[in-house]
This record gives structure tokens, sequence and C-alpha cells, in this order.
């Protein structure tokens, strides 16, 4: 019996604008059902890799596959099975919640009892049916992104494609559309791809692909990028900071330094000795802490630091191209 | 079917955004009612048009393609609107593909035209007697060219990349169709140069197409005006479809600044 297909194969994707280099080339299998994001700073190529996945965009090279179709060849294939959110909601203020979903329906093709149904279904999974005859422009903003994923998801998408879905969410609503999105994936084996700067929102997710400057940085299980990282990572700030970093070779076994804005975190595995001892006897030290390692950690390491900080600030006892963690034997997630 | 949902979709939205926009709508109704009103009132007194038995009445017919004209170009531009507030970009994800979204704007915005003209058009009584036939046949020339002025709106906005030109399209575009089309004043009396520039003027061909109907003397002809405008409909609708750049809304930001 023949494997489905993959809900996304991206095989060298890449997208310039004029001689600007924006996406170089993603290769990416994500199996359906399964949830991945992609992170990386701002300008990274996420927005680009998106737009080209969900067949907005045409590619420069390369391809891309969504659930065996092709992206620019099968165009109306692809996106009857595409549910799209962007960074901003798409959401008409002129219309009611009711009006907007039943317009989004429309576009997917649905009318008369099946966009009704689709339409009545949307509204109270999301718990959107108090609001229904609400206008748009008097939802509050989270209100309005719940909206947006109801709007997303009322032909039930196979594949959900979002760009920074949660900027500028308060946390409540926050963890309202991520649980929407949970449901989506439990109920529907919907397949979620989505882009963030929380990065505690890819955490969850069953692989996490990090870009930069238009590069696929590092691409594994959340898991594994951290333990690349280390199990546990030392901050250390003030001016001895560097000088601490370099004192914790002898007691525990550094798999990471990166240099950030306030000093240094130092990521560390398998058994230690007494860093605070360690610390403490270097001079200059303000703040020393020592915790799990997250993604946060990984993307200071893949990418140089947030807010354009050069990726030259960053150092590796292990490098920092990523080799290892992601290859073209190694893109199914 | 499909294509046929995603046309109903945007233009019952297109057609809800209208009647919500009361002041647009007022806006686009008063233009020509202020022209029959009070600049008209003042003409009759100055003005006479062989064949017309008042300024007032020869103006009516290029009074109800004006409000066709504003109405229906003004609802086919505000696709830029979509396109900055990003409304387009989910029409644009639509599998139906980009000449059924145009296909749906023009459908609505010719709606919305129509609609304002008609509201002229049903107050020809108070200025000029008029038969049923008469008003039928006005009343097809109306859809006619709220048709052809909804692709032409949309023709201009197709490159069009922010609303910030939206002023200037008004009064480059709309103004000058309106002032060459004979709507307003018979264009025979014109400069060569303005009399050619009417002839290539679809909307001259729509207003003479509205004479006819209400029973007034005609420069064209029938055949020609209905030729001109169904091939203005047609062409500028591929021309549009041709420039239209689905990926503009996309790439904005990688361009270099251009109005």
């Amino acid at each position: 019996m023949m494997a489905p297909q993959p809900a996304i194969e991206a095989i060298g994707l890449g997208r310039d604008y004029g001689t600007t280099r924006a996406l170089e080339g993603l290769d990416l299998i994500v199996d359906r059902g399964t949830a991945v994001g992609i992170l990386g700073p701002n300008g990274a190529g996420k927005t680009t890799a998106m737009l080209l996945l969900a067949t907005l965009l045409q590619p420069s090279r390369g391809k891309a596959l969504i659930f065996g179709h092709d992206s620019v060849g099968e165009r109306a294939a692809v996106r009857r099975r595409l549910g799209l959110v962007f960074q901003e909601a798409s959401i008409d203020g002129l219309l009611t919640v009711r009006e907007n979903l039943r317009f989004a329906a429309g576009l997917m093709g649905l009318g008369g009892a099946a966009a009704h149904r689709a339409v009545a279904a949307a509204l109270e999974r999301t718990g959107l049916a108090a609001k229904a005859a609400v206008p748009a422009r008097q939802l509050s903003g989270g209100w309005r992104r719940l909206t947006d994923i109801a709007r997303a998801t009322v032909h039930a998408p196979e594949l959900l494609i979002l760009d920074e879905p949660t900027v500028g969410l308060d946390p409540e609503h926050r963890d309202r559309m991520w649980m929407l999105l949970d449901a989506e994936r439990r109920d529907r084996g919907t397949t979620i791809l989505f882009s963030t700067h929380y990065l505690t929102e890819a955490e969850t997710c069953d692989r996490v692909i990090l870009l930069a400057h238009g590069k696929v940085v590092a691409a594994d299980r959340p898991a594994a990028l951290m333990s690349a990282v280390g199990t546990e990572v030392v901050e250390i700030e003030g001016p001895g900071a560097e000088e601490a970093a370099r004192s914790l070779q002898d007691v525990a076994t550094v798999r990471r330094t990166v240099r950030t804005d306030r000093g240094y975190r130092v990521g560390i595995s398998g058994s230690r000795g007494d860093l605070a001892r360690a610390v403490g006897a270097t001079p200059r030290i303000t703040r020393f802490a020592i915790r799990p390692a997250t993604l946060e950690d990984v993307y200071f390491a893949q990418t140089g630091g947030t807010n354009g900080m050069p990726a030259g600030t960053a150092t590796s006892t292990e490098g920092r191209d990523g080799r290892g963690q992601h290859g073209p034997g190694d893109r199914r997630s | 079917m499909g294509a046929v949902n995603t046309v109903r979709a945007i233009v019952v939205r297109d057609l809800s955004r209208a009647a919500r926009q009361r002041s647009r709508l007022l806006g686009g109704l008063v233009r020509p009612f202020m022209w029959l009103l009070l600049v008209g009132t003042g003409y009759n007194a100055i003005a006479h048009v062989d064949g017309a038995v008042s300024y007032q009445a020869y103006v009516f017919p290029g009074m109800v393609v004006m409000a066709s004209l504003f109405g229906a170009m003004l609802t086919a531009i505000s696709t830029v609107y979509d396109r900055e507030f990003g409304m387009l970009r989910l029409m644009l994800a639509s599998p139906a593909g980009v000449p059924t979204i145009l296909a749906g704007r023009a459908l609505a915005a010719t709606l919305v035209g129509a609609f304002q003209g008609a509201v002229v058009l049903l107050c020809l009584p108070f200025v000029t007697p008029v038969t049923l036939g008469q008003g039928i046949w006005a009343g097809a020339a109306l859809l006619l060219s709220a048709a052809t002025s909804s692709v032409l709106g949309l023709a201009v906005a197709a490159p069009l990349r922010s609303v910030e030109n939206f002023a200037g399209v008004i009064n480059v575009v709309l103004f000058p169709l309106l002032f060459l089309s004979g709507a307003l004043y018979p264009t025979g009396g014109m400069p060569l140069p303005l009399r050619v520039l009417a002839r290539l003027n679809p909307v001259s061909y729509a207003v003479d197409l509205m004479r006819h109907a209400l029973g007034q003397p005609t420069e064209f002809g029938v055949a020609l005006s209905l030729v001109v405008l169904v091939a203005t409909i047609v062409l500028a609708f591929a021309l549009t479809a041709v420039v239209f750049d689905p990926e503009q809304r996309f790439t904005f930001r990688h361009r270099p600044a251009r109005s």
C-alpha cells in the first residue's frame, strides 16, 4: 500500500525580489497531521516561505507539493485544501462575524446549505456564536483574531498556514487560539504550519525550522534542537561575564556559548561540577542563573541573536552552521 | 458551481459594504442632483441645446450616466483598498482564480453603479415626459453604462499600489471621462483634439445610447454605441486580467518607491 503524500514537500524552494534573495532554498517535508513551527528573526524569509507554500507567490527556484499537488501548476487543488491566517487579521470591519465567515465560505466555493452549515459549525467551534451578528469592527483584537481563525477554517482545510497568528494578542486570547488549533488537529487531523516570535509556542510542536538570512539554519524536533544547545543553560551577566563563561569549561561540558547584549549564555550538558563556585570566583558578575535549555537558546545560537544582532556575536564549540541537525535526508517531521 | 458561489460571495459582500457606507452612497447621488438642480437651473436661462426642451432635459441622460459612472468606477477602484487592508489576498487565495475574482468585483460594481443611476433615472418624469418603452430602454442602457464603468474602474485599479493614489485617480480619470463624454454639453463644438478624445472615450457612447433611449438626438447611433461599449467591456476586462498582479500585495515592500 502506498504511503499517503505528505502535507508539504518543498524541494529547494526559493524566492528572489529583484536582487534580494529572500529565501535561499527550503527543503522540507511535513507529514499530515503534524504541527511545524517556523522561527527566525525579522527578514529571515518566514513570510516568503509561507506565501510560497500558500501559492500566493511564484517561486524563483525549486518547487513545493501540497498533498502531492504542485503549488504552481495545480493552484486550485492546493487552495481548496488550504486555510490561511496572515499577520494582520483578514476581516472586513463593515461585515458581521457571520457575514465574514459566509464570505470566506463563498470564496472557497461553498454555497447554499453547505455554506450555511460550515459557517454555523465554525461559529460553534470557535465560541463565536454569541458574537455572530456583531460587526467585526466592534470586536477587540483578540476576538478579531479568533474570527480570523474561524474564517480560515470554515471550509475544513487539511492544511493551515499561519503567519505570526498571535502577534498583539493577550495571553488569554493566545491560549484560546492555540486551543482552537489543537482541536483542529485532534478532531480533523489538520496539518499546521505556523511562524511565531513567541518561541515557547513552538516548543510543543512536532518540528521546528529555524530560518536566518533566507536559509534554513536548523530543522528538527524541538527537544533535539534544545539538547544540541545543552541540557542546561548558564546565564552570566556583567563585565566579567566572558571570563566566567570561559571558566565553566573546567567544571562542565560546554556545548554552546552565545554572547548576547546582556552577557553570555552557555549551554552545558552531562554531569557538572560546582558552577556557582566557578562563576563566583570571577569578579564583576552582576547576574548568574542556571535553567533548562529553551528554544530561545537555540534561536540565539543559530541566528546570532534578535533585533538584527550580527551573526558573528554568537559563538559555539560546535560551530554555527547547524550541521548535524538537518540535511536533505532528514527533512521529515 | 464553485466559481458561481465565489462570484456571489463577492457581490453580496460588496453590496453589503455599499449599503453600510451611506455617506458614500448619498454622496454619489447628490452629485448628479446638484448638477440637475443647481447648475441645470442656472444654465436653463442661458443655454439652449438643439433638440432638447431645456438644458435640464438635455443634460438628464448625462446625469444618469454620471451617477452610474461614479458609482461603478469608485466601487471597482476600491479594490485598491482591499489590497491595502488585506481583503484582496483572501480573494486571491480562492481556488476560483483571478478572472473569477475580477468578474465578481465587476458585477458588484455594476450593480452599485446601476442602482445609483436608477435613482436618478426614476426622477426623469419630473423633468420631461417619458414612456414606459423609453424607461425600459434607458434601464438597459444604464446597465451597459454601469458595466463599462465598472470594468474601466478595475482596469484603473489593477496597477494602483496604494490608496494614496485614489484621489488623483478621480481627478485624472473620472472627471476627464465625464467632461469629454457629451454628458454636460455637446462635444461637436469642441476643438478638434478634444473632439477626437471624446470619440475615443467609451463614456461618450454610453451617454449617446442613453440619449437614444430617452428620445434625444444622437451622434453615433445605437449599433455603434453598443459595439463600442461591449468591446470596451471585453477588452478592458481582458487587459485587467493580464495586468493584474496577484503578487503585488506581497512584494510591495521589496520594490522601489513608485506612485
